[in-house]
């Protein structure tokens, strides 16, 4: 039998440890929430106007009477990092994917919606990585180690995104020309899109406002076929003065899978 | 109960040469399979960026549950006190420790750059349930050899903790494996609460359906007489697990169904007949896996023969394999839905609805050789350690 005082202090101070349990898993539960948005310390982000991605995809289908055509955009993703093309599609890599999508009422007009990673601030991959070779930089860009990457390929099916590919194959098999600039890799790891990191690296030691491959592309598009304005918007989010600052606080610009609550820094307007 | 003495098997007949000889062709092959995965790269196999986990993890999945059943079976005798048990334990433990050595085997044989593995060694992501179960399983392991060495020695005392630790374990290892599907939310096929409790139960039950034959096996071919009553009181263990399996595979798919989101999924993984899975889960699963063989255990003429109930646990085994399967990939075959709902994607490949997976040589032979190596290393173990009780002392238990 254990004594009415035993039994106090037992209970007692297990009441004690849940309340102190609790109050932790409340305050780590809290700290999800806030965001601090500090302008000299900057976040990287993207917003991406879908109804000037249609209206140059439209353009670009009609000209080149293909239905799924690669778009300039992409094609500057794939020389700047080296993406291989391969026919099989399965296997592909593709960064900067192009997507076809609609409402489900009959007759709905389709939009095109380019898909890249959404370097979300609670990064399901990097959550799950057992080692830790997929990270967050200080800036938000989600980055892949390959050196360390085991090719587990956790990762991939955690991304609600479906922004990682996995390099089935070799990847100089499918490679025509190789930009020194950024890295190689070898079959069995994965990769994604990282925002031209070395492109942002460098511009922000230069003091000016980095541009990733694709941007630069969008906005040479744009200014070709007489847009007003490029689909593509890079910068850095913490500064309410920047223009990617200014779109997102009107509070219009929308993320994919808001619900998951990864809070992802790729952001959609017009969609 | 007199106490029991356990001894090695001759192995010197042709028959035993012959299995050696076959078990090893068959890991050979599965190696090869491996090799060509290795130096090739995975486009050899029929993973897809979409469909990026195939029947290896399916196998990794099942062969831990089998281990963590057979490793229960085995402490049965230690934490229950169940003397009769003890016949069987030291096999049990054996299969257990081998089983779980092919899981990690066919974990990191499926990786894309084996030769950064170690790396899970290295660093540890605390935030990532792959990571823990890197350190689970290889302690869970060592557990098991520990445990099995400890009843080599006829350490009782420390048996009966280690039995409770190792149960214990398995427990842990367990549901650290379904937290691998559960935790991920970015499939609602997968993100369950569910999972964990049910990769336990189906390991009890599957860990039982593959023993029994294993033992009964064993036993015939060395001559020994195995007491009828101890076959039926694990039969009667997984028949109860089966139940609980079954209740709980109504509880999810309601409980997904009643989402009307989840319905498009649910449709595709139970009755669209253009993919694979609805034969997977109603005839094999279902009906051939768990109904027949309860029917089978419930039946009375088929329950009074040790050789219905073997066929009976082989048949759960097959069943629970083809479960794991339904786990893992029709929620890979099924496209992540990026956009809101009402939206209809235009499917570019590699995303697509159904998305076809058909497994290639090299990954089927990596599953093949790996339960060819398991049972290789098993006979030979047969040989090697005392594992299986004296013939004359078991006949005069029986009497």
């Amino acid at each position: 039998m254990i004594s009415r005082r035993r039994f106090l202090i037992i209970a007692g101070s297990a009441t004690g440890a849940v309340l102190l349990g609790s109050s932790q898993l409340e305050k780590a539960l809290a700290s999800a929430r806030s965001e601090s948005s500090d302008p000299s310390k900057p976040l990287w982000g993207m917003i991406v106007d879908v109804d000037q991605c249609t209206e140059c995809m439209n353009q670009l289908v009609a000209e080149t009477g293909n239905p799924d055509p690669k778009p300039e955009c992409a094609l500057a993703c794939d020389r700047e990092n080296n993406v291989p093309e391969f026919r099989e599609k399965k296997w592909d890599p593709q960064w900067f994917k192009m997507l076809k999508v609609r409402s489900n009422l009959e007759g709905s007009e389709y939009l095109w919606v380019p898909l890249l990673c959404n370097h979300c601030r609670h990064a399901p991959c990097a959550q799950v990585c057992p080692t830790k070779a997929t990270f967050v930089r200080e800036d938000g860009i989600i980055m892949i180690d390959y050196h360390r990457c085991i090719g587990c390929r956790y990762c991939m099916i955690a991304c609600p995104y479906n922004a990682r590919n996995f390099n089935f194959k070799e990847p100089l098999d499918g490679l025509t020309e190789i930009n020194p600039e950024t890295d190689r890799r070898g079959h069995g790891v994965v990769e994604k899109c990282h925002f031209c990191v070395h492109r942002v690296d460098r511009a922000v030691k230069e003091g000016v406002n980095p541009t990733p491959a694709c941007v630069e592309a969008c906005q040479k598009e744009a200014e070709k076929r007489g847009f007003e304005k490029s689909a593509l918007i890079f910068g850095n989010i913490n500064d309410p003065n920047s223009e990617i600052g200014k779109i997102i606080r009107t509070s219009k610009a929308k993320q994919l899978r808001p619900s998951l609550g990864t809070e992802p820094k790729v952001y959609y307007v017009n969609l | 109960m007199a106490e029991l003495y356990f001894e090695k098997i001759k192995g010197d007949s042709k028959g035993y040469y012959a299995l050696i000889i076959f078990l090893s062709l068959v890991t050979a092959w599965g190696f090869y399979g491996f090799w060509v995965m290795f130096t090739q790269g995975h486009e050899t196999t029929g993973m897809t960026n979409q469909v990026i986990w195939g029947i290896p993890i399916v196998n990794v999945v099942y062969l831990i549950g089998a281990s963590a059943g057979s490793l229960i079976v085995s402490a049965l005798s230690g934490v229950f006190g169940k003397e009769e048990y003890k016949v069987f334990s030291r096999m049990a433990a054996l299969m257990a420790a081998l089983m779980i050595m092919g899981a990690l085997l066919d974990i990191f044989l499926d990786l894309g750059k084996i030769e950064h593995g170690l790396n899970t060694t290295l660093y540890f992501n605390t935030t990532s349930i792959f990571s823990w179960n890197a350190f689970l399983y290889t302690s869970y392991f060592i557990i098991s050899v520990i445990y099995l060495i400890a009843m080599f020695e006829r350490k009782d005392k420390l048996v009966k903790g280690l039995a409770f630790l190792a149960v214990g374990w398995a427990v842990l290892v367990h549901s650290g494996t379904g937290g691998i599907i559960g935790f991920i939310y970015s499939m609602e096929l997968w993100h369950s609460p569910l999972t964990a409790p049910l990769f336990i139960i189906s390991a009890i039950a599957s860990g039982i359906g593959l023993f029994i034959p294993t033992l009964v096996l064993t036993f015939k071919f060395t001559n020994k007489p195995l007491d009828e009553n101890l076959i039926k009181s694990l039969a009667k263990i997984m028949g109860a697990m089966i139940i609980v399996l079954l209740y709980m595979f109504c509880v999810e798919i309601f409980t997904r169904g009643y989402v009307p989101a989840n319905l498009e999924m649910l449709r595709m993984q139970l009755f669209d007949l253009n993919t694979p899975f609805p034969v997977a889960f109603w005839v094999l699963q279902i009906t051939i896996g768990m109904l027949i063989p309860l029917a089978m255990l419930i039946f009375p003429p088929t329950f009074r023969s040790v050789t219905w109930i073997s066929i009976a646990g082989l048949l759960h085994a097959t069943g629970v394999w083809f479960e794991r399967y339904i786990l893992v990939l029709p929620g890979l075959a099924y496209p992540k839905e990026v956009f809101p709902p009402g939206y209809v994607m235009e499917h570019t490949p590699p995303f697509e609805y159904a998305a076809v997976y058909v497994p290639a040589w090299p990954e089927i032979a990596l599953n093949i050789g790996t339960f060819a190596l398991i049972f290789l290393l098993f006979i030979i173990g047969l040989k090697v350690f005392e594992l299986l009780p004296k013939t004359e002392l078991l006949e005069e238990v029986s009497e």
